[in-house]
């Protein structure tokens, strides 16, 4: 799957999103509107579940009107502070023509119904299919089937937009729309082209006759799904790209949104699990010692688990307090990784023993090592990235309820039906018999697409046969958790006698997603390898923000600026002249050049750095400067230009970019997880920094609707540039070239 | 196979290994008490035995602590060292400066009349120099008092 050595396609010829919807169009809205809009309406089995509320009609799987005439868009994906709830909806009630003052949102149950296929083949096959139309059914269909296999209700890869909102949210809108004007025809006994829909209402121009969607709810329930739901064109766009006021800021304002750390069990007295994971992954806990912990205040029951020890107790602080005093001996680790510099000599083995032609090509055009051996000039370097913490707010937590063989699990996830999964295998029952209620995340990063803590808590959950809500402290979600990869990659470059790039070969150990991230297709390089070596790993991998890109464009984007500056080229010139077939890629990058003024003078002991990524689909350009003259970095400005396509809400995508902005320069400037005798040594914001207020630097974000037909996604992009852009301006201000992240610990 | 994040390894091998497995029992499981239930020995509800009182009196000494010393023969502080302070009458410790409210105040420190100062000190010597020190709980006066008497000899 997604073996890339073949040489890449031309852009114009690859499966596009509109093949898609048109797809759909001509062979049935049943096969693209996908589970939701199967033909025949699951209503009836849907509504007890999803509108349970007064006077409440469900039109569809996906969005649901009451007596108020207020639209409740029904969105599968989880909120995580991204504002995939609100887009989702904007997009839902565009297609619908509802009043935007009218609309809410309601989290998806984690229920097979709810299933998000686009998201899935956007994983599997990242834009990488040439379907023909007429073939499109049966990929959908096929990818149907993977994500109910896959327990596919997933939120992550930037894609909530992009897929879900593109092919279900819009065609769900556009067809409930379609049902609405269809029971006012036959009411009015009109034709239905002369019904129009505009701010949740219906009217009939030539008898005058108006009503609110809600008179006719019901009677569109009963119409047959449309088989063509016709989409609007961009023109006719009245909700989407615009700024329409998120819908979740209110009760996160107010301080009544829920979060699943404030989850309750109704009717029931709450305990609580404070827990302690062994410190090396893989050990055992070998001598449980609680002699003290048992006469503690509050103290419930305590539990050695094998793999962690739980004290349940009346309160949190009560149930951690007795864990404090519990000592334990463990196993003997078998990882004979005990530092950081142990893990890096295993990368170093592994590259050592790949050489320059080893390991799996995953992209390979020309002859790169003919290049290298007949270039004009020949540059190298080896980069190194360290494991990095993901460090929600909202550190992990679950509660349960374990009860005559069921199981009601309550938490923040970004996969629900995974969580489910898991946790009917963890304590063998059937996945019918487990229920996941997911309120919204205090931050997921990708450490939320794992479920180890759900599991965790299903456990004490059954052993106790009370409910339990467990709660990781903030030591414990820094160091027992699951981690960002570190890696090691060597690259090295031809030049010709012109100072073109004409050969570029690199090699790294960690490959996971996405599959393109280790590629910079967009530059025109005539020869290229690519190389996978593989390396194990001393602590478990979780996706983190970006995921690959999160080192690879550190990586990629500072060698290009090495051989720019071998080239004795200026770095925006030297990347706009390998942009010639790339002409989105060049607006962008001129575009974040223009907005920092680049090639201006600038004050002693400042320096400019660029680095130009393609990430889900979303092209970002971003400019650094930095002040140098403290000796250590502080930056000034950020300046990002940024080309998603469109962009459906622009200010919550520039709020995106700003957020990937801070989150990765917090993991350039400061950001290592590192290891004594194999376990983590960070534990606390204090040793594991996070960029406050005063280091942040003014950002600007310019956003360029490059292509409305192939959209990009937002969490995620606006994050793997920052590192190398902040790289390359230190070395523009002080001439000192950074290949080792942490960047501040260069500078103490 | 590249393995994709949007599905993880915990899923993946979920689907590949299927349900119904076996649950994972805990190795040790410690049962104190049932949730709702009292303690079996609440600290509060019974009169505690004296060694128990001195040592909560220690602990709780321990706002007292920043100003008195209980070394014997050990320096003065903000406050006067109060080892063997029980029995003594006031204003006597040698090296010590006390206000004149207090060293005119005659009192010989009883257990009662150390229960009446720390329940209120400006109120049973006005105008004393002892700005902080006021303990509301009686039974906390009562654990401090008996440390203190403790520290005899
Ligand atoms: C902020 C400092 C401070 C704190 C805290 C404090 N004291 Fe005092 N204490 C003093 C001072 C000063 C005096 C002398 C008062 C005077 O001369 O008026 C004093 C006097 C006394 C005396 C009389 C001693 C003698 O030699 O006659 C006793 C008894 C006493 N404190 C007990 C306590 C106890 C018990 C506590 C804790 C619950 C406490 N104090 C907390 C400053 C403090």
């Amino acid at each position: 799957m997604n073996d890339m050595t073949k040489p890449p396609r031309s852009r114009a010829a690859k499966w596009t999103r509109r093949g898609f919807i048109g797809a759909g169009v001509l062979t049935g809205g049943a096969l693209v509107i996908g589970v939701g809009m199967r033909p025949g309406n699951p209503v009836a089995k849907l509504g007890p579940v999803v509108a349970g509320g007064k006077g409440e009609q469900l039109i569809n799987s996906w969005l649901k009107i009451d007596a108020d005439n207020v639209v409740t868009a029904i969105v599968p994906h989880c909120e995580m502070g991204q504002g995939a709830h609100s887009a989702l909806a904007q997009m839902l009630a565009d297609e619908l023509e509802a009043d935007w003052s009218l609309v809410r949102v309601m989290q998806a149950p984690a229920d097979g119904n709810y299933l998000v296929p686009d998201t899935i083949r956007a994983f599997v096959a990242p834009g990488t299919l040439d379907a023909p139309d007429w073939l499109e059914p049966t990929w959908n269909g096929l990818f149907t089937r993977i994500a109910r296999l896959a327990d596919g209700m997933i939120t992550g890869g930037s894609s909530s937009v992009r897929s879900t909102g593109q092919h279900t949210m819009r065609i769900a809108g556009a067809a409930a729309r379609q049902m609405l004007i269809g029971a006012a025809a036959q009411e009015w006994g009109v034709p239905a082209a002369e019904i129009t829909a505009a701010n949740s209402m219906l009217s009939h121009k030539a008898s005058g006759r108006s009503a609110p969607f809600a008179k006719f709810a019901a009677a569109a329930a009963e119409q047959d799904m449309p088989q063509t739901p016709v989409l609007k064109q961009p023109k006719d766009y009245r909700l989407m790209g615009t700024d329409a006021p998120r819908l979740d800021i209110p009760a996160k304002v107010n301080g009544t949104a829920s979060f699943g750390i404030d989850a309750k069990v109704p009717g029931e007295t709450m305990s609580y699990a404070a827990v302690r994971r062994v410190p090396v992954p893989g050990t055992r806990v070998a001598k449980m010692d609680a002699s003290q912990a048992k006469g503690m205040p509050g103290v419930l029951q305590i539990l050695n688990m094998g793999d962690f020890i739980a004290v349940v107790a009346d309160s949190y602080w009560q149930a951690q307090q007795a864990l404090n005093a519990i000592t334990a001996e463990y196993t003997k680790a078998e990882s004979p990784v005990r530092s950081g510099a142990d893990q890096f000599a295993r990368f170093a083995a592994v590259l050592d023993k790949a050489g320059e032609s080893g390991g799996k090509a995953v992209v390979t055009r020309g002859d790169a090592k003919a290049a290298l051996a007949g270039a004009a000039k020949r540059i190298s370097a080896e980069y190194q990235a360290p494991y990095l913490a993901h460090a929600p707010l909202e550190p992990m937590n679950a509660t349960v309820r374990v009860k005559d063989g069921r199981c009601e699990i309550w938490t923040s996830t970004q996969v629900p039906l995974m969580a489910r999964s898991a946790a009917a295998k963890a304590l063998g029952l059937s996945a019918d018999d487990v229920t996941v209620h997911h309120p919204l995340l205090g931050g997921g990063f990708g450490r939320r697409l794992e479920v180890d803590y759900v599991v965790m808590a299903a456990r004490i959950g059954q052993a106790t046969g009370f409910p339990v809500k467990m709660i990781w402290s903030r030591e414990e979600d820094l160091q027992k958790g699951l981690f960002r990869c570190a890696d090691l990659s060597r690259i090295a470059g031809g030049l010709d006698a012109q100072g073109r790039l004409v050969a570029y070969s690199s090699v790294f150990t960690q490959r996971h997603d996405p599959a393109d991230a280790c590629d910079c297709a967009f530059y025109d390089i005539p020869n290229k390898s690519i190389r996978h070596a593989e390396s194990d790993l001393h602590l478990p991998f979780a996706a983190f923000r970006s995921v690959d890109h999160s080192q690879q464009a550190f990586f990629i984007e500072s060698f290009i600026d090495e051989a720019a500056h071998a080239a004795a080229r200026d770095p925006l010139e030297f990347r706009l002249a390998m942009l010639g077939q790339s002409p989105r890629h060049k607006a962008v990058l001129e575009k974040a050049a223009a907005m920092a003024g680049w090639g201006k003078p600038l004050a002693a002991g400042h320096g400019r750095g660029l680095a130009l990524v393609e990430s889900f689909g979303t092209i970002v350009a971003e400019v650094v400067e930095v002040d140098m003259t403290k000796g250590k970095p502080r930056l000034t400005n950020v300046w990002c230009a940024a080309d998603p396509g469109f962009a459906m809400n622009p200010d919550g995508f520039r709020n995106q970019m700003e957020g990937g902005i801070v989150f990765g320069l917090t993991a350039a400037l400061y950001g290592e997880i590192s290891l004594k005798d194999g376990a983590v040594e960070q534990s606390n914001f204090h040793d594991y920094q996070m960029v406050r207020m005063d280091e942040c630097p003014a950002i600007a974000v310019e956003i360029i609707n490059g292509d409305h037909q192939k959209l990009g996604g937002a969490g995620e992009p606006g994050l793997p540039p920052i590192a190398p852009a902040l790289a390359n301006a230190v070395f523009a201000a002080t001439g000192k070239r950074i290949r080792a992240l942490p960047l501040a610990k260069q500078f103490v | 196979m590249h393995r994709s994040a949007a599905i993880p390894a915990t899923a993946l091998a979920l689907i590949l290994a299927g349900c119904g497995s076996k649950a994972e029992a805990p190795v040790e499981q410690i049962v104190v008490r049932q949730p709702g239930q009292p303690a079996a020995s609440a600290p509060t509800a019974a009169a505690p035995a004296a060694g128990d009182l001195v040592a909560a009196g220690k602990a709780a000494f321990a706002v007292c602590a920043a100003c008195h010393s209980v070394e014997p023969g050990g320096a003065s502080g903000i406050g006067p060292n109060l080892h063997g302070v029980v029995g003594r009458a006031v204003g006597t410790l040698a090296g010590f400066t006390y206000s004149k409210a207090m060293s005119g105040s005659g009192i010989t420190w009883s257990e009662a009349e150390l229960q009446a100062f720390l329940a209120n000190p400006s109120a049973k010597v006005p105008g004393t120099a002892m700005a902080a020190g006021q303990v509301a709980d009686a039974q906390r006066r009562a654990a401090i008092i008996a440390y203190l008497a403790s520290l005899k000899h």
